[in-house]
């Protein structure tokens, strides 16, 4: 009977883990987009207007004008509503619109706008921007939009942030596992960090 | 983990002398400790307590061996059965020796543990499950359990005593074991701010919690591989050997010594903290 | 052994007879285990839209999320005054560094200074003014509080109002002089638990200062008589930083440490030579040395020489018990290295000949010529108004005294705990009640704000404005800037200086009310003044900003003259103690660098953070030599009650080699019966057993004149300590290594 127990364990183990791993390999973690909810945000701040393509009518605004700290920090960081108002307060035409004059009231009680954090790693992750900055946009001297996307997706087609990428650790490793140049005109490639201490803390 | 990256990598799981066949690159994180200026105040102690978020258990857990203290500052008697203890006390501060050839890191059955390239010995919470294995293997016994959900337990963290946690340090919950870390969060800034600068961090840019506050400054930390580096220097003064578990320089009795050696080194651990011998006056 | 009929174990015995035993179970279990961990999961643990994001309305250029910022100011834990820099990230400070711009410190820190985030933010710390009703303290506003003051201290004589406080300087003591002066009297009693006051009153006799500038650093030979200069005493962390150049200076020339005392404190850990000496007796020893010194060829003046002609080294050996062998090293020791240095600490603070002792030990300094050397004139400080207002128990004494005497009507207490300070033979507590109206300024409700009328809540030291100006004086005068490293935690808390500047509205409303708040006195003030406070190049925003970022102002001192006398002419140091039968032993209440007169007892890590010579935790303790236990039948662990005639408490014994048979230890700070959570009941108040007994000279309390009585009380506890059972063997192991000075070559090393 106990043969029959150990044989049955065995059998039914080996199936769970062949099917797992079978599973793995069907979806390459490589490419894994992964849709994250939608994150209500006290109000809704259009990415598109204000990073967009001129063409659609967007201001073409730099990622880091606004998310300043990514070059030099780990955190992109959010822009006191401070940024917002100085070019708001000079923008006449929209001055009344329904979101901005929710931007005046926050701005005129000194409050700080207490947005929900839409791409959140766990407290045990330390993902580090200034790195990756560093490395892709003034290294490889990739455009910034282009170098943020690579994890944040396309934001200048969304308003508010909805993450588009998994963020677990396989796939932020299956970057990692790939050569990249160290700038935009060497040959020398260097891999992401392959050590555990690198991103926990 | 694949079996087929288990069987590829093997022998980079667990390699005897590390360092010898692949030598440090650019970081090798060392300390040095004089035991002749280490006055035992508990400084560093409390430092490390304030900067990595260690708990306080309170008496009774304790009593159990509970304790947290990651730098811990160990006090022998040296009397001979003297009537009093005539040339003082000999401190001795204790922490995780960042062994080049851990004993720890073999044993985890979940690869908790593991070696940097910059040479500290690792250790990750998410991954850790607690068997408690690795303490069991450690010859300076400076692996530390969390017996107890710390973050939830009363009077250990009661408001609003939380907002000084360093956002730096994971707070550890229950069940995972946790160690001195070489203050690795500081480590990581200073590593990334000389990148983005194009350098190689400087000696005495960063400095480990205990190494700050130390009243007396008995502790150096850096970079061995660099060859300005304080560290660096006193380990080769001292003429104590990283990969070597016998130095050259105690095999004959000499007249006058060089007081530099490491805890425990016959067991091949290859300890990456060096101790300065304390020295009491031959003329009183 | 009887088999059991129990269900279970038929069960048991049923799979094992089966075959089913445990390695068969595990077997099992190991197939499924290794199976299953071979699969893995593929969640991950991204945690989307459920915290906030760090966010500001307005800020600085400076502030970078992630990324600390750095702010100059200055300790509160201890007296010393040293710089501190605290790491505020977004918002509140994280961490306490040294402020490496502070001469007193260097950038360098004590575990008691780290503690200093515990007391900023601790739960117990008090949130409101609470004025009382019967048993209980009622919430009430900052207006009706001050209001109630004005109402009380209107009310009576002047001369019936009292201020009882810690040492205080700087522009909150301005304030303070101010305040008093404005009332046309009142009496400020500056009161210290532990205090050097009998040393301070000596050195002023020898020295002409009461505080000369130590260099530890420069001299060869240190010879302390129980100052405890590396754990507690007087300014630790700068005279640690001493210590290290003294043990190794550019020379490799190692200096040599000599602590004579009855108890180990934490400098004699570190000692070459330990001298454990019979309570008392060290005047006698540091004649003793003078009479070998000259002997040996010293030149000393007739005066003195013939003031220690009897102290031979046979007798002096009978009375203090240090061998002549050790006497006759020493005397050699500080004859060949000079310059050396001379400490009285707990040898002059303890004993009803304290100052005798205290006046021996200083001309033992002035004979080996360290005076000019390593005893140095510190510099004068240029404010005097601004200089520390140092205390001592003979304050303490006087205001008990004239509260017996219904001489207080109104008495406001700031940065002392005399309750749980004072030896219960002061009868504080009981001259309390005397007083109709008592007012405290605190943090926590300690055991003297629970006797309070009015409870003022103070700001923690993290969050408060002052300036100061430490007692002892490192390298040149310096004015030690006190910010805020964070908003308040609390609103209802203030400053001192606030709530004396509201006091000093209500008596003297045209001087001060131009001043919104202290900050803006105290910037005022000290812009008006920046020429002499080096700023006379600068504009005002410039200087005050400037000095806010460096945390300290350098002042310009002239160095004071010491003048003084070396003369034995009065010099009686009395025999040794007379045996007492029914109080057989000394008491020595010890001193601990965390703990001190208990002050930071709340703050848990300094709780868990083990007593470097006992490795106690959470608890107080009775420390004796073995052989005593061993004469009363005493093992470690046993609980035992220290009686004396004013008062007995009980602790667990421990035996201990650092202290002389003759002598118990019990350390100070502990045995709270109010103040928080982390130091209610922890442990037993040493000081309230201490006998009346005073300095004949100063009137100070003599600490270490308590005779007691140890007996067993009849329980047995497993002491919590953080060494193992080994005690402090090594077991044979060579993990803690000790060499001779003489095999070492330190000048060749890095």
């Amino acid at each position: 009977m106990y043969s029959f127990l150990r044989l049955s364990v065995l059998l039914v183990g080996l199936v769970v883990s062949a099917g797992s791993y079978a599973v793995k390999a069907a979806q390459p973690l490589t490419t894994a987009d992964d849709l994250g909810p939608n994150v209500e945000q006290p109000f809704e701040f259009p990415h598109d207007r204000h990073a967009g393509d001129a063409a659609d009518g967007g201001m073409e605004i730099n990622c880091m004008y606004c998310h300043t700290y990514a070059r030099r920090s780990i955190v992109a960081g959010i822009p006191p509503v401070q940024k917002c108002i100085g070019c708001h307060q000079n923008i006449e035409s929209v001055r009344e619109a329904p979101r901005i004059k929710k931007l005046f009231e926050y701005w005129d009680a000194k409050k700080a706008i207490p947005w929900k954090k839409v791409h959140d790693l766990p407290d045990f992750v330390r993902f580090n921007h200034e790195r990756h900055i560093q490395r892709f946009v003034f290294a490889q001297g990739k455009p910034v939009q282009e170098a943020c996307g690579y994890c944040h997706g396309d934001v200048k087609k969304m308003t508010v942030a909805r993450r588009q990428k998994p963020l677990s650790m396989g796939w932020c490793r299956s970057c990692h596992m790939k050569d990249h140049r160290i700038d935009a005109t060497s040959t020398k490639t260097s891999q992401g960090p392959n050590d555990c201490w690198q991103c926990h803390k | 983990m694949s079996i087929t990256n288990l069987l590829e990598n093997w022998s980079d799981f667990r390699h005897q002398h590390p360092s010898e066949d692949r030598p440090h690159l650019e970081y090798k994180w060392a300390m040095s400790i004089d035991l002749d200026s280490c006055t035992g105040c508990n400084a560093c102690s409390v430092a490390c307590y304030a900067e990595n978020n260690l708990p306080v258990v309170g008496k009774e857990k304790f009593a159990h061996g509970h304790s947290h203290h990651w730098m811990r500052i160990e006090r022998y008697w040296d009397n001979d059965g003297r009537e009093f203890a005539d040339q003082g006390a000999q401190f001795l501060p204790m922490l995780c020796q960042h062994c080049e050839s851990a004993p720890c890191e073999t044993v985890c059955p979940v690869g908790a543990t593991n070696h940097t390239a910059d040479g500290l010995n690792s250790q990750v919470y998410n991954r850790c499950v607690g068997s408690r294995y690795c303490n069991a293997n450690c010859p300076y016994k400076v692996r530390y359990f969390n017996w107890y959900d710390y973050p939830t337990t009363d009077n250990v963290w009661p408001a609003p005593m939380e907002q000084q946690l360093n956002p730096d340090v994971t707070v550890r919950g229950k069940g995972v074991m946790e160690k001195c870390t070489f203050c690795v969060q500081r480590l990581t800034v200073a590593k990334s701010d000389a990148r983005t600068q194009g350098r190689l961090v400087l000696d005495g840019e960063v400095q480990t919690a205990c190494q700050q506050v130390c009243p007396t400054g008995a502790i150096t930390f850096g970079n061995l591989v660099d060859p300005l580096a304080k560290v660096g220097k006193q380990w080769m003064q001292q003429q104590v050997d990283l990969n070597k578990d016998k130095q050259a320089k105690d095999a004959a009795e000499e007249a006058v010594k060089l007081r530099g050696y490491r805890i425990l080194e016959e067991l091949r651990t290859y300890p990456s903290v060096m101790y300065l011998e304390q020295l009491r006056e031959s003329d009183i | 052994m009887a088999r059991s009929q129990d269900k279970d174990f038929q069960e048991v015995s049923a799979m094992i007879e089966n075959g089913f035993n445990r390695r068969n179970f595990l077997k099992v279990l190991g197939w499924g285990g290794a199976t299953v961990a071979l699969s893995g999961c593929g969640n991950t643990s991204v945690e989307d839209g459920r915290e906030f994001v760090t966010s500001y309305a307005e800020t600085a250029d400076y502030i970078i999320p992630s990324i600390g910022t750095y702010f100059n100011s200055t300790c509160a834990q201890c007296d010393a005054g040293c710089g501190i820099m605290g790491r505020v990230r977004e918002g509140r400070v994280l961490k306490l560094e040294g402020n490496p711009e502070s001469p007193i410190n260097n950038g360098k820190m004590c575990g008691l200074g780290q503690a200093g985030v515990q007391a900023h933010y601790n739960p117990d710390r008090i949130r409101e003014p609470l004025l009382r009703n019967g048993d209980r303290g009622e919430a009430i506003t900052w207006e009706k509080a001050l209001e109630l003051i004005n109402e009380k201290v209107g009310s009576v004589n002047p001369e019936n109002v009292a201020f009882l406080t810690g040492v205080v300087s700087g522009h909150v003591k301005a304030l303070l002089n101010n305040y008093l002066d404005a009332l046309g009297s009142g009496h400020h009693y500056v009161y210290e638990a532990v205090a050097p006051s009998v040393v301070r009153a000596s050195n002023k006799k020898a020295y002409g200062v009461e505080m000369p500038r130590l260099s530890l650093d420069k001299a060869k030979v240190i010879v302390s008589f129980g100052a405890d200069f590396l754990g507690a005493w007087v300014s630790p962390v700068h005279f640690s930083q001493q210590y290290a150049r003294f043990r190794k200076p550019d020379n490799g020339e190692r200096g040599v440490l000599v602590q004579v005392e009855s108890k180990m404190t934490l400098t004699g850990a570190n000692a070459d030579r330990w001298l454990a000496i019979r309570p008392g007796t060290e005047g006698i020893l540091a004649l003793g040395l003078i009479n070998s010194l000259a002997a040996a060829g010293l030149p000393v003046s007739e005066d003195v020489a013939a003031a220690v002609g009897e102290y031979t080294s046979d007798r002096v050996s009978k009375d203090t018990g240090v061998s002549a062998e050790h006497i006759g090293k020493l005397a050699a020791l500080l004859k060949e290295r000079s310059p050396s240095l001379v400490i009285a600490g707990s040898a002059a603070e303890g004993y009803a000949h304290g100052s005798q002792n205290a006046a021996a030990i200083a001309l033992l300094n002035q004979v080996l010529g360290n005076v000019g050397q390593t005893v140095e004139a510190p510099s004068s400080v240029p404010f005097p108004q601004m200089a520390p207002s140092t205390g001592n128990s003979f304050a303490l004494q006087s205001l008990s005294d004239d509260m017996a005497q219904d001489k207080v009507k109104v008495l406001f207490s700031y940065g002392a705990n005399p309750v749980f300070t004072a030896p219960a033979f002061f009868k504080l507590k009981e001259n309390l009640k005397k007083v109709p109206f008592k007012v405290v300024f605190a943090h926590y409700m300690d055991e003297t704000a629970v006797e309070a009328d009015l409870v003022l809540p103070l700001n923690s030291a993290l969050e408060d404005w002052a300036t100061l100006m430490p007692e002892y004086i490192a390298e040149g005068a310096q004015l030690n800037i006190r910010q805020p490293l964070m908003e308040k935690m609390y609103p209802g808390t203030l400053g001192v200086g606030d709530i004396l500047l509201a006091m000093l509205k209500q008596r003297r409303p045209d001087e001060y009310n131009d001043y919104e708040d202290f900050y803006s006195y105290l910037r005022s003030a000290m812009v008006s003044n920046k020429d002499a406070l080096g700023g006379a190049d600068e504009d005002d925003d410039t200087f005050w900003e400037t000095a806010l970022s460096h945390g300290v102002v350098k002042l310009v001192g002239e160095p004071v003259d010491m003048t003084g006398s070396m003369s034995a002419a009065a010099l009686v140091v009395p025999a040794p103690f007379a045996e007492d039968a029914t109080y057989p032993l000394h008491l020595i209440p010890a001193v601990s660098a965390s703990m001190r007169d208990g002050r930071n007892a709340n703050e848990p890590w300094l709780q868990e953070s083990p007593d470097p010579l006992t490795t106690i935790v959470w608890d107080s303790w009775v420390e004796m030599h073995p052989k005593t236990a061993a004469k009363l039948g005493i093992v470690e662990g046993d609980i035992v009650e220290v009686a004396s005639k004013s008062g007995a408490i009980k602790a667990q014994a421990y035996l201990f080699p650092g202290i002389h048979p003759d002598v118990v230890s019990v350390p100070l700070g502990y045995g709270h019966e109010a103040m928080g959570r982390y130091a209610k009941g922890v442990g037993a108040n040493a000081f309230s057993i201490l006998d009346p007994v005073f300095d004949n000279e100063t009137g100070e309390l003599a600490m270490h004149e308590t005779r007691v009585k140890v007996t067993k009380a009849g329980q047995r506890v497993i002491i919590v300590k953080d060494e193992g059972p080994a005690g402090g063997s090594q077991m044979g192991r060579r993990i803690a290594l000790r060499i001779p000075s003489n095999k070492v070559n330190l000048s060749e090393e890095v």
